[in-house]
């Protein structure tokens, strides 16, 4: 079932609006200073135990800080091949920081630096709590300071399976038994492989496809990164090429939000909530009211859906990897 | 501490009634100054959110779903236009249980993107209320609710919090981040009445855009009596000669058109109407030639409701559709 996209927004952007409007200053909006400046208790925790993880000076992601020498785990693909990971806590630099290991079932890479007295986080009880509950995690950064997003925890605890990996191809709807290649997403998987509009696809690792959903049902257990063998027929010549598949696919919905976390599916389990913020948000930990760990960022899904691990399963991984 | 302050917030509107909802102290301050303004949200919205998620529903087109929001024990449902899309349509309205209903498209307001759907399936229903007085002001914290990209029963309706930020002629916009299957969902105060539904977005994650429940209060009765008001952008009105019958006849010499055909799945063949029936009157209309019944058809639109009087062997036989889209 597809979700019903809004409308073109350009157009529609309040049409003709005659008697003015009122409208609240920034400070005062959600995501605004007047509001978060009330939760300065939670940002002083994030400053301690909210690391940021930098590629050279570049900040990729944030991490939770679990032990005081140094131990801090955080988004695997988010820093997977940074030649100069660095990190930095409170105002401190750490240089040299070294991937230990790596959970792929989870996307969580533990990454150790030189250091003594940090301040990791102090375990929530249960990640069990109501929703609409608050939830505060690390926004933007300075050198000196963090800011604190807020949120509130949207849905219930769940599994999120793998998503399929995705071609970069839109299909004309009208061909019947036929799968015309109507456009080819820009830089994507196709693209890439030197797909063009107009080709017909045959076949997909060696079997014959006639309609979308046979290639659906090829994907969608196959992961992006997955090389496949794609056959297309041009000018009457069937051609085999590799095809390595994108993230994805990208939907109506994607197209609005922002920019996502290229891995937002394929977790055990995670707990969702509302903070508005980029995909940078991820790596770091999801603060209850209390200043307590309810969990780890680990995707922002989309504008309207942020992912994190529940404690239990964060302290569960965390003692696992430090093994 | 903050459980505290919540009881005291019950009692106030159990023992003074006319107290308003929105007089929520901390919706009198520009922002909130302390961590019991800041338990005190909290409270409201957890205290509000069992009973709006239960009347939350998704709304399933068929090709498509959207979200709205059951406000009556007998099944009215306020959505968005360009989810309904139309007048007296069938959809399935699935509940947050994943209980599955039977519904049919009322009235909309193309031009504000308003519409009302009404569960046609035996009641009573959980529903919340709404705030027909318009009493929310800018600043007031509120929630949404709705089914991000589609029915999700594992996740359940998707609840975000945010407070109003602008209010304009016909649309009021909040921070509460709404995507895709949102739709028609249902925007809330903090003491759980509605205010809005959930409408369009702007690029920025900021804006979210909500029809404000005025522009349905003053288009009650048309809505409920089916009508399609107001032209564009959010629901086009179906064409003339858009409408699908879906039977071949021929005149039959003792008057009336004998069905030689019905096409499959078409609204005839849902209606009863069988291979060798008599048609005989279509709308009140008395039917004599074929092109005669083709004309008929051709000054209505798909989703018109259309009744025949017939005839089986002998016996009087009457058939209630509504006409289909033709491809």
């Amino acid at each position: 079932m597809n979700a019903i996209k809004y409308l073109p927004l350009a157009a529609l952007l309040l049409p003709s609006v005659s008697h003015g409007f009122q409208s609240l200053e920034s400070a005062y909006r959600r995501t605004g200073p007047a509001v978060t400046s009330v939760f300065d208790g939670q940002r002083q925790v994030l400053q301690q135990s909210s690391a940021v993880m930098l590629n050279g000076r570049k900040e990729i992601a944030y991490g939770v800080v679990i032990s005081p020498d140094g131990y801090i785990l955080t988004k695997a693909s988010e820093i997977a091949g940074t030649a100069n990971l660095s990190v930095r806590v409170d105002t401190q630099s750490y240089p040299d920081a070294k991937v230990v290991t790596v959970d792929d079932g989870w996307d969580v890479a533990l990454v150790k630096v030189d250091a003594s007295g940090l301040t990791p986080v102090e375990y929530a009880p249960s990640s069990a709590i109501p929703q609409g509950s608050w939830v505060i995690a690390n926004g933007a950064t300075s050198l000196k300071a963090r800011r604190a997003l807020v949120g509130i925890v949207s849905a219930k605890i769940r599994p999120i399976p793998a998503g399929g990996g995705n071609l970069g191809i839109a299909f004309k709807d009208d061909a019947e038994e036929v799968l015309e290649i109507a456009d080819v997403a820009e830089d994507g998987a196709a693209a890439k492989a030197g797909l063009k509009k107009g080709d017909l696809i045959v076949a997909i690792n060696g079997t014959a496809v006639l309609e979308f959903d046979e290639i659906s049902e090829v994907l969608k257990d196959l992961k992006p990164g997955t090389v496949v063998q794609v056959t297309y027929q041009r000018k009457e010549t069937d051609t085999t090429v590799e095809v390595t598949l994108d993230p994805g696919p990208v939907t109506r919905n994607d197209m609005m939000s922002g920019a996502y976390s290229d891995r937002r599916s394929g977790f055990p389990r995670v707990m969702q909530h509302d903070i508005i913020g980029d995909k940078s948000i991820v790596g770091g930990p999801l603060l209850g009211l209390d200043g307590r760990c309810v969990g780890m960022n680990i995707a922002r899904a989309n504008r309207a859906e942020s992912f994190a691990i529940p404690v239990e399963d964060l302290k569960a991984l965390a003692e696992r990897l430090m093994k | 501490m903050f459980r505290s302050a919540s009881c005291l917030f019950l009692l106030l509107s159990v023992s003074t009634l006319s107290v308003d909802a929105q007089s929520f102290p901390f919706n009198e301050k520009k922002a909130p100054e302390n961590l019991e303004d800041i338990g005190a949200i909290q409270n409201a919205l957890t205290s509000a959110l069992g009973k709006a998620r239960d009347a939350t529903v998704c709304i399933d087109i068929g090709d498509g779903s959207g979200s709205g929001v059951i406000i009556s024990a007998d099944g009215l449902v306020l959505t968005a236009a360009h989810v309904s899309t139309g007048v007296g349509k069938d959809v399935t309205v699935i509940m947050e249980d994943g209980r599955k209903l039977k519904a049919e498209t009322l009235g909309l307001v193309a031009d504000v993107d308003a519409a009302m759907v009404k569960i046609t399936d035996k009641g009573p229903f959980p529903f919340v209320p709404i705030d027909k007085e318009g009493t929310s002001k800018l600043g007031d914290w509120v929630f949404s609710l709705g089914h991000s990209g589609g029915f999700d029963k594992e996740r359940g309706s998707v609840v975000r919090l945010g407070r109003l930020v602008r209010i304009a002629n016909s649309t009021i916009q909040t921070d509460c981040a709404l995507i895709g299957g949102d739709s028609g969902g249902p925007l809330f105060d903090m003491s759980g009445k509605v205010i809005g539904i959930h409408s369009r977005v702007g690029e920025q994650l900021q804006v979210n855009m909500h029809v404000p429940l005025k522009e349905f209060v003053s288009n009650w009765d048309g809505m409920l009596r089916s009508e399609f008001i107001g032209e564009g952008p959010f629901a086009q009105k179906p064409e003339k000669g858009s409408g699908l019958l879906g039977v071949a006849t021929e005149a039959r010499s003792a008057g009336g058109l004998k069905v030689l055909k019905v096409g499959r799945e078409t609204p005839a063949e849902k209606a009863g109407i069988k291979e060798g029936d008599v048609l005989l009157k279509l709308n009140g209309t008395a039917l004599a030639k074929r092109e005669q019944l083709q004309e008929l058809i051709k000054e209505m639109a798909a989703g018109d409701k259309v009744e025949i009087e017939g005839l089986r062997g002998d016996k009087p036989q009457n058939f209630k559709l509504k006409l289909g889209e033709r491809n």
